[in-house]
């Protein structure tokens, strides 16, 4: 017996390491995943390195682009002038219909559900290091209060939400192209309801659950529809693409292009409080006299 | 040999850093190496089994823990890659070059679409398992780029360390 283990030690150890991992897989793949103490300290390890390493980089491209390359700089700056005159009446018109709007939200007792949100401003520092991973790393951690599953948005629209993978520091985004985030959303153009699930491509998403009697059209954009334990209400997700009304079935096939560049963010935004206001007190409030 | 494991195991620490900065500085959306893989690969057709699948275990457990994938999914692929291509060692031989790069494609499309696999059983979509064949292509090429580097820097560290230390690899 021990000339036969002897024998078969290489298999039999290969044969272990692959088990191992593999029931390890197994056994916790579905479930949160959480970080143990060798964990912390290889993240605590690598992260600042990727953020030096990215810090130096910045700086050089803020000196290139700072100082060397400022050739066009009196065009542009003219151009953004009359941008901002355009933008200064653009403003006041808003504003006209932003008082406009409150009007007829008291006449209509129209209560905003949404609360106001407190946002943490983070720097990105990597991305994941497999190819096939979709998570961003942020110079923010549970020390700045981030969270497991605080949604992270930019000025462009959604990005994804925090893992469980944080350190004091830094903490990991799951980006909302991947296979495991799913979102509800609504149509801002006529209110339908859906899903917008990561399918694993940074370009696509897949639009899930549109019903086929609803106006789904090619450009519509999606907004998140809010809810406890998801986005703020009202954020962009995408534009829908490649809309497939098939003659049976209950759902129409789309995809949606994400409205945020995943590979150009330099920073995002972290919701650190986000609790929809419950419906009764919403209408109170809105609807007690001023 | 001791000094060997720890210096592999800090280039597979210094792999997976520039592998999460180098496509976010570049703006890469596809064509990202899998360094990590190529690491593999050298130690399935470099080393002794045992301290080869020990180690590619390392590098699969480091990619999972800076990739946040499902617990210990890259540690498995890292093993059984190293697992495959070792029994497929007769046929492979490479010194690096072109032919490290034609190893690293072709393994790099197996371990996507596997990988892939095992994200379904974790994330089921509801059409059913569908291959994302542009990105595995784009992201196959960028490793094959990457492999005959990879392999360069491995080969200088067992050729630096095989005097000083005495030991004999596989081939």
């Amino acid at each position: 017996m021990r000339s036969l283990l002897r024998r078969y030690r290489e298999p039999i150890y290969v044969a272990f390491l692959l088990a191992l991992p593999f029931a390890i897989f197994a056994a916790k793949a579905r479930k949160p995943m959480s970080l143990n103490p060798l964990d912390r300290v290889i993240l605590a390890l690598t992260a600042p390195m990727e953020k030096a390493i990215v810090g130096v980089v910045a700086g050089v491209q803020d000196g290139w682009y700072g100082y060397i390359a400022l050739r066009h700089v009196r065009e542009e700056n003219l151009r953004l002038r009359r941008d901002l005159l355009h933008s200064h009446a653009d403003t006041s018109s808003i504003a006209e219909l932003k008082g406009e709007n409150e009007r007829l939200k008291r006449l209509l007792q129209y209560a905003d559900r949404q609360s106001p949100t407190r946002l943490l401003v983070a720097e990105v520092i990597a991305v994941g290091a497999s190819p096939h991973s979709h998570v961003l790393r942020i110079a923010r951690g549970s020390a700045d209060g981030v969270r497991e599953g605080a949604p992270v948005i930019a000025p462009d629209g959604i990005v994804g939400q925090v893992t469980a993978d944080i350190t004091s520091s830094y903490a990991v985004v799951q980006l909302i192209v991947s296979p495991t985030s799913a979102i509800p959303a609504v149509s801002q153009r006529t209110r339908a309801r859906s899903t917008v699930k990561g399918v694993g491509d940074v370009t696509r998403c897949k639009l899930e659950y549109a019903l086929r009697t609803d106006d789904l059209q090619e450009g519509d954009l999606l907004l998140t529809a809010g809810g406890p334990g998801f986005f703020p209400k009202g954020l962009s997700i995408g534009r829908v693409v490649n809309v497939s009304k098939k003659p049976t079935g209950m759902f129409t096939a789309a995809e949606v292009v994400p409205a945020v560049n995943f590979s150009r963010l330099d920073e995002v935004m972290v919701v650190l409080d986000h609790f929809p206001i419950p419906t009764g007190s919403a209408n109170a409030s809105i609807g007690a006299p001023q | 040999m001791r000094l060997r494991i720890v210096l592999v195991l800090l280039v597979c620490l210094g792999l997976s850093i520039v592998e999460s900065t180098i496509p976010f500085l570049l703006h890469l959306k596809a064509a990202r190496a899998d360094l990590l893989l190529s690491v593999v690969l050298y130690l399935a057709l470099h080393d002794e089994v045992v301290q080869g699948a020990a180690l590619s275990l390392c590098a699969g457990y480091i990619s999972d823990l800076t990739s946040a994938a499902p617990t210990c999914l890259y540690t498995v692929l890292a093993v059984l890659t190293f697992v495959v291509v070792r029994l497929a060692g007769s046929a492979i031989k490479t010194d690096g070059g072109v032919q490290s790069a034609a190893v690293a494609f072709a393994a790099s499309l197996v371990h996507s679409s596997v990988a892939a696999l095992l994200f379904h059983f974790v994330a089921p979509a509801s059409e059913g398992l569908v291959l994302k064949l542009n990105p595995i292509f784009w992201s196959a090429l960028g490793t094959a780029i990457a492999a005959p580097a990879v392999f360069s820097v491995l080969r200088r560290l067992d050729k630096a360390l095989v005097p000083a230390e005495g030991t004999t690899l596989v081939r």
